[in-house]
């Protein structure tokens, strides 16, 4: 390998980080599989919950970085993460934003669609929940929402687009 | 995220993004410290200002997913940005800060990112990151990996 650092000398922004040998890598791959064990043994739940949080929250912002197009549920499978994060029952969840279970339900089951009520509701609910985090953008739900419809009208053009160009009279103006 | 520029104290919008085939042309071992092309088999990235194409940080990294940690095994600073002569600041700590995002990402409450510099930075990487060591290994992981990406995510 020649691939040798150039004269840096010793300063702290450039690093040759890589092991010499398979066997070194493994070596230390387990002495620090065995420490990290031992200090998560000792990280705090709320820890635990703000990793959980910051996860589901770069999730939300990959989706919006790259939207795909596949057709699945992404807004509720955030929300059912987020609720599962942060509480034991799903129930105390819509306790907490003044909703009744059915209708959290029936918005996780994807039967219906959230009202504007339920979304500024977890918009400030989200607030909270993220403070520890730094900021969760305000905007946040509803972007993933819209642009999941978004994605689902383009996916789904075979099913919509026939009959909808049977309805409109307007022809090219070219 | 932000880095510092160092002569007005201005903070200045960055992107990091993947390196591309046509970067090797001007990515030297003079500027960048290592021959970066034969780091290919690996990810690596590059930190630009928004507004800019000029490469001021590069970073190639492993993700170990058995073992749920990303190895940095590269990390250079182009030359005029190391030292106490610097102009932009939070080059190192936002490359890291991306690195640590991407281990939450994939590994949640067990992200780990990893690193070893030479024994004699080790300390310093200790104290500016609250890295953990054992063996020549550091490690970075919750919670302070979170606490890493809030202080370099700098949102509005």
């Amino acid at each position: 390998m020649k691939n040798k650092k150039k004269r840096a000398g010793t300063v702290h922004e450039v690093i040759d980080s890589r092991y010499s040998s398979v066997g070194e890598q493994r070596a230390e791959a387990l002495l620090l599989m065995e420490a990290r064990k031992k200090r998560m043994a000792q990280v705090s739940q709320m820890d635990v919950f703000k990793a959980k949080l910051m996860r589901l929250k770069l999730q939300m912002e990959e989706f919006l970085k790259a939207p795909v197009y596949d057709n699945k549920p992404h807004f509720t499978s955030f929300l059912e993460t987020y609720i599962d994060t942060l509480y034991d029952k799903r129930s105390a969840f819509a306790k907490d934003i003044d909703i009744t279970p059915v209708s959290l339900s029936q918005v996780l089951n994807n039967h219906r669609e959230p009202k504007e009520e339920f979304m500024l509701k977890l918009m400030v609910h989200s607030e909270r929940a993220f403070k520890p985090l730094g900021d969760f953008h305000k905007k946040m739900w509803y972007q993933v929402y819209f642009q999941e419809k978004i994605n689902e009208t383009m996916a789904n053009q075979e099913k919509w687009r026939p009959e909808v160009e049977k309805k409109i009279k307007f022809e090219s103006l070219i | 995220m932000k880095i510092l520029e160092v002569s007005t104290g201005q903070l200045l919008d960055i992107n990091i993004t993947t390196v591309a085939y046509v970067d090797f042309k001007v990515i030297s071992s003079k500027r960048y410290f290592f021959y970066w092309e034969e780091e290919k088999a690996y990810e690596i990235v590059k930190l630009t200002l928004v507004d800019n194409t000029d490469i001021l940080g590069l970073m190639s990294f492993e993700c170990i997913d058995a073992e749920k940690r990303i190895h940095i095994r590269l990390l250079a600073a182009s030359k005029e940005n190391i030292g106490k002569d610097k102009i932009y600041d939070h080059i190192v700590g936002s490359l890291l800060a991306f690195v640590a995002k991407r281990a939450v990402l994939k590994y949640g409450e067990w992200a780990c990112i990893s690193l070893r510099p030479k024994t004699e930075l080790a300390q310093y990487y200790i104290n500016k990151y609250k890295m953990s060591i054992t063996g020549m290994t550091l490690s970075l992981e919750v919670p302070e990996i979170i606490e890493l990406i809030k202080q370099y995510s700098h949102e509005e």
